[in-house]
């Protein structure tokens, strides 16, 4: 059996290809990947305040790219990472002060997350709606 | 760098289907159940057993049980008290961590019952993980009372409010773990960081004896724990206390060494 020289390759278990997506979980990789969406997205605005600060034609194309359709599509998804990962990151707070740690306070705070990102959000596009401007 | 997929020698295979149900049975139920030998070079497979249920108890480690006895006696798992107190039958059981013996087949509404060994764990055998490094970390923090003072005549006495910190004031505390390991192998940062963070269940029994008041080794429990790796790869994801299957909470227990970490200062 083991007498052989040959050394035993043990397998790994499965594990993101078994496990349940959770509550717990994909909200948390949620926070992570919007973090990191934001991280991006911080070079767009680098890219308004040297725009700006170069002029107006530089400014013009800065208004070009980001009000064109793909620009209006990804500056939505910005939105929706910079208000889930606040909201969500009030959350942590709470944790990191000792709350929320009951499994049922977890998630209905998760879905206070979710409800807040989704209200947040909403406020924001419709004040900058264009129906909205006189 | 987390590793997503599987390594090569560990891709999941197509196994045996087995109807080892009769023909007139009236509730069948399939078991899906992981495999490997490691007197084989095979990868893993999933071998699936078709069962009566009206011919095994009510949990799935009665299924377990039944299919070694009357089916494929090769079935490797570990199992003992099959009343959850010893923790040995912690296995992934349709997509979560738990003991089979606490497992009623009825809560898995699939047709199909996928069972897989606890994830991201070298597997021994078929259902059975290698606990050789949860058990090494374990030790490391050293969970036995630590004192200077002399030792009484008598036992250390406790308050009963200074017991409900290991106990819980609902029965829930962290002195109710039984190291079965469904919470440290259901936590995505452990599986991609297991050599260097504790994970929730090591973490929790670290807490049970700092929370102790007749130990005397709080501050020197503390100083280990004070590392990128072994304490704040805890990210809060909740997955230990959602899967916990004696209702403990992991999370809550590192929570508080993280709050004794910043008042400490």
């Amino acid at each position: 059996m083991s007498g052989s020289s040959k050394k035993i390759q043990r397998p790994l278990s499965p594990h993101l290809q078994v496990y349940k997506p959770q509550m717990t979980s994909v909200l948390s990789i949620l926070h992570r990947m919007t973090g990191f969406a934001m991280a991006v997205g911080i070079l767009v605005v680098v890219w308004m305040l040297v725009a700006a600060a170069s002029g107006e034609q530089a400014y013009n194309v800065f208004l070009h790219y980001v009000g064109s359709k793909v620009g209006m599509v990804l500056l939505f998804g910005w939105s929706v990472a910079f208000f889930y990962h606040m909201s969500n990151g009030i959350r942590h707070l709470f944790w990191d002060m000792g709350y929320l740690f009951k499994l049922q306070n977890a998630f209905r705070a998760g879905y206070v997350v979710l409800l807040s990102t989704v209200v947040l959000t909403g406020l924001l596009w419709w004040t900058v709606c264009p129906f909205n401007v006189h | 760098m987390a590793e997503f997929k599987l390594p090569r020698h560990s891709r999941i295979e197509k196994g045996r289907e087995i109807d080892a149900a009769d023909k007139g049975a009236k509730r069948k139920k399939k078991f899906s159940i992981y495999r490997w030998d490691p007197d084989t070079a095979d990868n893993p497979r999933m071998d699936t057993y078709e069962i009566d249920l009206d011919k095994c108890g009510p949990m799935v480690l009665d299924a377990l049980i039944y299919i070694k006895n009357e089916i494929d006696s090769t079935v490797t798992f570990r199992r003992s008290c099959r009343e959850g107190i010893c923790g040995s039958c912690a296995m992934n059981i349709d997509g979560t961590n738990t003991l089979a013996c606490t497992k009623p087949i009825e809560d898995v509404k699939k047709t199909q019952v996928r069972i897989t060994p606890l994830p991201h764990m070298n597997v021994v055998k078929d259902l059975v993980p290698d606990q050789n490094h949860l058990i090494a970390q374990y030790n490391s923090i050293e969970p036995w009372l630590k004192t200077d003072s002399p030792a009484p005549t008598r036992e250390r006495l406790q308050s009963a409010e200074d017991a409900d910190h290991l106990n819980g004031e609902d029965g829930h505390g962290p002195a109710g773990c039984i190291l079965c390991f469904c919470c440290s192998t259901s936590c995505p940062s452990y599986w991609w960081n297991s050599d260097r963070f504790m994970g929730p269940a090591t973490l929790m029994q670290a807490y049970r004896w700092i929370s102790d008041t007749r130990d005397e080794a709080t501050g020197e429990r503390l100083d280990q724990l004070e590392d990128p790796f072994r304490l704040y790869r805890c990210h809060t994801i909740m997955n230990c206390t959602n899967t916990c299957p004696k209702g403990l909470n992991p999370a809550k227990s590192i929570g508080e060494i993280k709050k004794l970490m910043v008042t400490r200062k």
